[in-house]
């Protein structure tokens, strides 16, 4: 590099307690921004990587053991911008929401055996422990939203992510209902868009793996939902299995109250 | 201009040959079991003739679902031009002529949207006759008959089409395979009128709608409106799919390199949480009862106020693609006119 110029912007990319699938995507897509920044860590993609301040750090995944933990403050206190990529690292996802009815020892137990070595915290998201500057969901992310949000962040922009529902996106593609003419349980209507309708676009009820939409309505959802034959049990494990808590959705009366009326 | 010719619908692939040599037809194919879209074809038998309604009206040619309007480059603005190319739109029918008709009224009135009158200016639209399914009320909001906004329109004969010309395009259209128009023979303008008198009596549903602006103030705290709201997902699936909603939101995508980036519209909808918020957070419309009924006032009577015309066209689509159920229009409309109790008004 040329002496005489401005350094690169440093970027950094971390994995807690997740699948990777964010990872995946940054790399498959880093080629684009890599004239355009230093890549300081990035331990899936590069063996030389150093703990040190950097503008931008994404990290995956969420809180689940005392390392990550560990991990996400020494990442908080370094980092300009701290952008929570995935599902996972925003909402908890599944290891959040669906493990939700068992105790972390439990689990433990149950998979690892008696004497685990197993050191498991209740998973939960990033913003938990830390300021978290930037959410950007998805199950995976969307390739085309991440770099939009490096591009914003770049030039120290708080970057446009949407939260309008998925129908919109539905919609502007065309596609048939799936809630109206399959009566599948689709989570259209209370979803973030951001994935381009992708279940719906394949014929498939949106399961909601993106997380609530700008004001998500609840109890709408339940009546239209109930009236096509869904229990109510069931949309209820739908709605939060990606993490997503029960309160988000109803702040007034929470989901579980409700239920419990029935 | 007004003039009328028949031909049998054994040629129709002529007049394909004769669109396509205008440019892309745009007609309605089949997209799932129930539903239709506007698409390109290349071949008459792609053609799904007995579509009623597409999910997207076609306001969608001319006002594209996402478009770019300008680039920018360090303090250099450069506004982007449209892509624009000819194109016949086939199959458009009265409701959906006369929603193109309040977007041309819209769009053309200062400042004028150059895109939409450019895409607008390089097709050719193709009119079709339809037969009412138990969703459509045109004929309660006055839009049944093709009026204006074609440059031919087929009416379904039985075994011909007879077709109504109204521009020059429109004629050189039809006169463009020699032989294939008839001039319309006394039997076939016969057939043509008994075809439209059916169509009249062949409508399920409706209202008058004479009254309607008054009431739709009236009733402003009717209690429908809670009733409804409590049901809407604010999933904004009726505003895309109605022929005269125009509602965008301005974008800018910032490129990852330099300086520059783009300015982007893309549909919005009035029934987002979003929509009517202001900095700071205050919101003008924060709930869906609210945003339910200021979207019914717009349909039924908002733009009495500036254009002296109601926007619903009577298509229907709401009605259809409102997965809770509460976008009908008649239905509320005849509640309104019975009044509080909740009572149907005169039905037609
Ligand atoms: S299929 Fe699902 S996402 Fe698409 S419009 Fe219907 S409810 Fe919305
Ligand atoms: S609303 Fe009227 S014009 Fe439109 S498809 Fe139905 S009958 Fe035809
Ligand atoms: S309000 Fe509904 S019925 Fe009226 S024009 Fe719009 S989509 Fe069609
Ligand atoms: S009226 Fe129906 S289609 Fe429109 S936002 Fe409400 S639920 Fe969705």
């Amino acid at each position: 590099m040329d002496r005489l110029e401005q350094p690169l912007p440093c970027i950094s990319v971390h994995s807690l307690t997740g699948c990777a699938g964010e990872e995946l995507v940054i790399l498959e897509n880093l080629q684009k921004a890599l004239p355009l920044v230093r890549v300081v860590s990035f331990p899936f993609a590069q063996s030389a990587n150093e703990m040190r301040p950097v503008d931008i750090a994404f990290v995956e995944g969420s809180v689940s053991q005392p390392h990550d933990l560990e991990k996400l403050k020494a990442i908080r206190a370094t980092a300009r911008w701290l952008v929570a990529v995935g599902n996972c690292a925003v909402w908890g996802c599944v290891q959040g929401g669906v493990c939700r009815r068992f105790t972390p020892e439990q689990m433990a137990r149950d998979v690892y055996g008696q004497d685990n070595q197993i050191a498991a915290l209740p998973s939960a998201p990033l913003d938990k422990y830390v300021r978290v500057d930037v959410k950007l969901s998805g199950c995976p992310i969307d390739a085309g939203q991440f770099l939009s949000v490096l591009a914003s962040l770049l030039k120290d922009h708080l970057p446009y992510i949407t939260h309008k529902p998925v129908c919109l996106e539905c919609k502007l593609k065309e596609n048939g209902c799936v809630l109206v003419e399959k009566n599948l349980p689709c989570l259209g209507p209370i979803t973030a868009a951001g994935c381009g309708a992708l279940c719906p676009t394949f014929g498939a009820a949106c399961y909601g793996c993106w997380g609530p939409c700008e004001a998500p309505q609840m109890e709408a959802m339940e009546i239209v939902l109930k009236e096509k034959g869904y229990a109510i049990d069931e949309v209820i494990s739908r709605l939060t299995a990606f993490g997503i808590p029960q309160e988000i959705y109803s702040r007034d009366k929470p989901l579980e109250l409700k239920v419990s009326r029935q | 201009m007004e003039q009328c010719f028949t031909f049998e619908k054994e040629q129709f692939p002529l007049f394909f040959e004769a669109m396509s040599e205008h440019g892309t037809v745009l007609a309605p194919v089949r997209v799932s079991e129930q539903s239709f879209a506007f698409r390109p074809v290349s071949s008459a038998g792609e053609i799904a003739f007995e579509a009623l309604r597409t999910i997207l009206p076609p306001k969608k040619l001319f006002y594209p679902q996402r478009e770019t309007i300008l680039g920018y480059e360090g303090r250099t603005i450069e506004e982007r031009k449209p892509d624009v190319k000819p194109q016949v739109l086939f199959g458009v029918h009265p409701c959906d002529l006369a929603g193109l008709g309040v977007l041309d009224a819209i769009f053309s009135s200062d400042p004028a949207d150059s895109h939409y009158l450019a895409r607008r200016k390089a097709t050719i639209v193709v009119g079709l006759s339809c037969m009412p399914d138990r969703y459509c009320f045109c004929n309660s909001v006055g839009t049944d008959s093709p009026e204006k906004g074609y440059d031919v329109f087929l009416t379904d004969i039985g075994g011909s089409y007879f077709a109504r010309v109204n521009s020059p395009a429109g004629l050189q259209l039809l006169q463009s395979r020699p032989g294939l128009m008839q001039p319309a023979s006394g039997d076939a303008r016969q057939q043509y009128k008994d075809f439209w008198v059916n169509r009249d009596r062949a409508f399920q549903i409706g209202f008058k709608s004479g009254n309607l602006p008054a009431i739709v103030d009236m009733e402003w705290d009717n209690p429908i409106w809670e009733e409804l709201g409590q049901r809407c997902l604010s999933c904004g699936n009726c505003t895309p799919v109605c022929p005269t909603c125009y509602c965008f939101d301005i974008l800018d995508v910032a490129s990852l390199t330099g300086d520059s980036g783009e300015r982007v519209r893309e549909w919005d909808s009035c029934q987002f949480s979003g929509f009517a918020q202001v900095a700071g957070g205050f919101n003008f419309r924060p709930g869906p009862v609210d945003r339910l009924r200021f979207w019914y006032r717009h349909k039924l009577h908002g733009f009495e106020d500036a254009y002296g015309f109601p926007t619903c066209v009577g298509c229907g689509r709401c009605t259809v693609s409102c997965p809770a159920g509460i976008d009908d229009i008649v239905g509320v409309v005849l509640r309104l006119q019975g009044g509080q109790d909740g009572q149907g008004g005169e039905e037609r």
